[in-house]
């Protein structure tokens, strides 16, 4: 593992011309763009613009067609998925799959058993962990609860707190605010304020635009799988581009 | 060389019958994801069948395949409305373990109803053969195979072009689509189960021409059904002519070659070596 | 509480333990068969149950097992213990060079193959001289019940004392992480490919132990019944029966099973086997996880706990 700290303005996570085919569909096209340390950029695009498959290009579900992953300045292609977990890559899944059986504590605990650096050797320590994860997302009265019992909002959070009890670097959160109420989005998007507030990058897909905008750093917008417009939220959000891919959608 | 070519005939004729067998399982496996470790018991009843239309009522057992897949058809209907129906939509290793139970019940009533011995169905024109050139061809193996054909051939047109078949396929893809087609999805789930069994009842009519029948040969019937399954592929209803013709072939090929012993070797071998390389069979697209 | 629990297992270890001395010789028997039964069910609930990979060829661990027992003892005139060491071996090389490829397969699939590789290894080994081929081959015969009792019920032990390490490891949590969510599993950490190879590796080494033990009290082994895939199909279903992925359930499953069995093969011998796949017909369509959970739940639910059952699985 890399130990040398990032110097000022160079990448934690730099994506390269990256392109994925499925047997005639190229869902993901020749996409660049890089996240700072403590940064929070925001990934927004129609439905099916290929979110998802950036995230799982990144986390090493889906290997690239073309093109390249560079964790820390090291590229990372030929890295399995879960040695790119331990070396800070955490992700949350859109379609969310807690482990069913185990209870919500447990679900964590497994984070914290396998994640950065391997995670910790000891049961014990690692339902500490765990339960640490748990308090902040705001989790920590269902610890121990079943997770298939678990409501929707709630699921999301567990999502949150399985990938924080990694201890990640970097964070990929695949819209964790789908469905909620605003007084839910308000309080995730303070979740992942205290995120960053711990060091953490975060890279965010979403669809409720306003909560993003106010999150993000920077925006990154894609449609049929290429890379459309990067900037400020500002900047994006003017872009008649952008606005011409959304036409016809509403504006959350 | 002669030798070489009576091998290969009796391989895929062989194949022919094989593909006929495995069309049941795949139907089932492919549309309804249901991986029926009864099939081979459900062959054997229709090779039982068959033998007593023959025997007690005079039926030629060609003539009569389709009163065994009536049979047989009904008995499939109603073992999916009333019992397999039950564990849809649980895990699918439940649906194995219930067809196995099913598999055990069967096998014993059959023993219980026909005892446990040996009988093969020998109409009168079972020991003629044809002649081509130096090769010797069973009339009754060429019937078998012929029927094995029509039949195959005749399940891919039926699923590909009328209006039940389309259905039948759509709902492999999606439940609600089966509504589309104005068809009850529980119906349409027991009827394609009752296919699957129908014509798996046929199969053990035509096995029973060619080979002696017990209550027994259920499992080792559902083995091979599986590999020619796999093998041929379960996304193209013709992928059971490729996998039989290809398993009848090996296994005639290893009998001479290596040895009888060898056979088992070589398909269940193959199957291994298909799983691990190309999942899909050999006609099937691969993900 | 659970040094109740804890009291209560050693106490009925202890009473199993002492069973070959008042019970009759029948009784020992059947008491090695179905302690076998129940570490075969246990083998099978690491790979089966715990990490969720239905695995039809733990009859080829067992038959691996038998073999190499009777190889070392007949052909290489060595001690049971080394053949033993030696059923190990090929268990574990036979999981690390096969399992590796056919773990990659997911759901039936695996199941599949593996049930294929069990058809393989019964017509090669029936080809193999040193193996005795067709005919099999003769042990050496020791005429003591109790000590292949002993040997069955501490390999019992052991076994369950592994699954309940596994429930409180780093490990253990691995496997149910795989099992639950594969794909999950592997982006939080869990190397799932090692585990998974692991588990398997286990599950054989208790499979041919097991085989190993039953080869040399019946003293005669042959290819098709040391490969007999109905041996793995019971280990599953009395796994299954008792509940697959807890401590105690494949033994419950296995010596319930069992019982029934003998029972009902002493009473009405020609429809015991009827009267078996009934049940496990019954057993799948009304309590598909097992006496485990029935037992859990039907202080709650009641009878209508079956009836829940079948309105959440049915179409």
């Amino acid at each position: 593992m890399n130990s040398s700290m990032a110097t000022a303005g160079s990448a934690l996570l730099e994506v390269r011309h990256m392109t994925r085919r499925f047997a005639g569909l190229v869902a993901v096209s020749d996409i660049s763009f890089a996240l700072a340390a403590g940064e929070i950029l925001g990934l927004i695009g129609p439905n099916g613009a290929g979110k998802t498959t950036v995230i799982s290009l990144i986390s090493g579900t889906l290997a690239p067609s073309e093109g390249e992953v560079l964790f820390q300045g090291e590229p990372i292609n030929r890295v399995p998925a879960y040695r790119r977990a331990r070396l800070g890559i955490g992700r949350t899944f859109q379609i969310m799959r807690p482990f069913p059986g185990l209870s919500v504590l447990d679900n964590v605990a497994v984070g914290a058993l396998f994640g950065h650096g391997g995670g910790h050797t000891k049961l014990k320590e690692a339902r500490e962990q765990a339960r640490a994860s748990l308090d902040f997302v705001g989790l920590g009265r269902a610890a121990d609860q079943r997770a298939d019992e678990l409501g929707g909002p709630s699921r999301k959070r567990l999502e949150l707190a399985k990938a924080l009890a990694m201890q990640p670097k970097v964070l990929l959160c695949d819209e964790v605010m789908a469905g909620l109420n605003h007084v839910e989005i308000e309080e995730v998007i303070d979740v992942i304020r205290k995120v960053r507030a711990q060091g953490i990058s975060v890279l965010v897909i979403e669809h409720v635009i306003k909560a993003i905008k106010s999150l993000s750093d920077r925006l990154l917008v894609m449609h049929h799988g290429e890379k459309i417009a990067e900037g400020t939220p500002d900047a994006v959000l003017a872009d008649p581009a952008v606005i011409q891919a959304y036409l016809g959608k509403k504006r959350a | 060389m002669d030798l070489l070519a009576q091998i290969l005939v009796n391989g895929t004729l062989l194949g022919g019958l094989y593909a006929v067998m495995a069309l049941g399982l795949a139907l089932v496996w492919g549309v309804l994801n249901i991986v029926n470790l009864a099939h081979g018991a459900f062959i054997m009843l229709g090779a039982y069948a068959s033998w007593y239309l023959y025997t007690d009522l005079h039926v030629d057992p060609f003539m009569g395949l389709p009163i065994t897949a009536l049979l047989m058809f009904a008995l499939g209907y109603g073992l999916q409305r009333g019992l397999l129906n039950l564990v849809v939509r649980a895990p699918m290793f439940n649906t194995l373990l219930i067809t196995f139970g099913l598999e055990v019940v069967l096998t014993y009533l059959a023993q219980l109803a026909f005892s446990a011995d040996f009988r093969t169905i020998n109409p009168p024109y079972a020991g003629s053969s044809l002649l081509f050139g130096p090769v010797v061809v069973p009339v009754v193996r060429l019937a078998a195979f012929g029927v094995a054909i029509v039949l195959t051939i005749g399940m891919w047109l039926f699923l590909l072009h009328t209006r039940l078949g389309r259905a039948i396929r759509a709902t492999a893809q999606n439940l609600v689509a089966a509504r589309l087609y104005g068809v009850e999805p529980r119906h349409l789930y027991a009827t394609t189960f009752a296919l699957g069994i129908a014509l798996a009842g046929a199969a053990g009519g035509l096995y029973g021409t060619v080979s002696q029948i017990n209550p027994y040969i259920g499992a080792s019937l559902t083995a091979k059904s599986f590999a020619i399954a796999i093998i041929g592929g379960l996304d193209n209803p013709l992928g059971v002519i490729v996998g039989g013709l290809f398993l009848g072939i090996v296994e005639s090929l290893t009998t001479l070659y290596i040895g009888p012993t060898f056979a088992d070797v070589a398909s269940f071998g193959i199957l291994v070596l298909v799983l691990i390389v190309r999942p899909s069979g050999l006609l099937g697209k691969t993900a | 509480m659970k040094a109740l629990w804890g009291a209560l297992i050693i106490v009925a270890i202890a009473l199993l333990a002492a069973l070959p001395w008042f019970g009759s010789d029948v009784l020992v028997q059947f008491g090695i068969n179905a302690l076998l039964l129940a570490v075969l069910a246990q083998g099978w609930n690491i790979i089966g149950g715990y990490a969720g990979y239905a695995s039809f060829g733990n009859s080829v661990f067992y038959g691996l097992g038998s073999y190499g027992v009777a190889i070392a003892m007949v052909q290489w005139e060595l001690p049971f213990g080394v053949g033993m060491v030696f059923g190990v071996l090929l268990a574990v090389a036979f999981a690390l060079l096969l399992g590796l490829p056919v773990l990659r397969l997911r759901g039936h699939y695996f199941a599949i193959a593996t049930l294929a590789l069990s058809q393989v290894m019964a017509a090669i080994v029936s080809n193999v001289g040193i193996a005795g081929q067709n005919i099999g081959l003769v042990l050496p015969p020791l005429n003591n019940d109790r000590l292949f009792y002993e040997l069955a019920l501490g390999l019992l032990v052991i076994a369950t004392l592994t699954i309940w390490w596994l429930t409180r490891s780093r490990f253990g949590f691995g496997l149910i992480a795989i099992r639950e969510n594969e794909e999950g599993a592997a982006v939080m950490g869990v190397n799932t490919t090692l585990y998974k190879v692991l588990a398997f590796a286990l599950s054989g080494v208790f499979s041919a132990l097991a085989g190993g033990i039953h080869a040399y009290w019946i003293t005669f082994l042959d290819p098709e019944s040391a490969f007999d895939i109905s041996l793995n199909v019971k280990m599953i279903i009395m796994a299954v029966f008792g509940g697959a992925g807890t401590v105690l359930g494949p033994i419950v499953g296995a010596l319930s099973l069992s019982a029934i069995s003998e029972v009902l093969a002493s009473e009405v011998t020609s429809i015991a086997g009827l009267f078996f796949g009934l049940v496990i017909v019954a057993a799948v369509a009304l309590m598909p996880r097992g006496l485990a959970d029935m037992l859990r739940r039907f202080r709650s639910s009641g009878w209508r706990y079956f009836a829940e059952n079948i309105r959440a699985h049915r179409l």
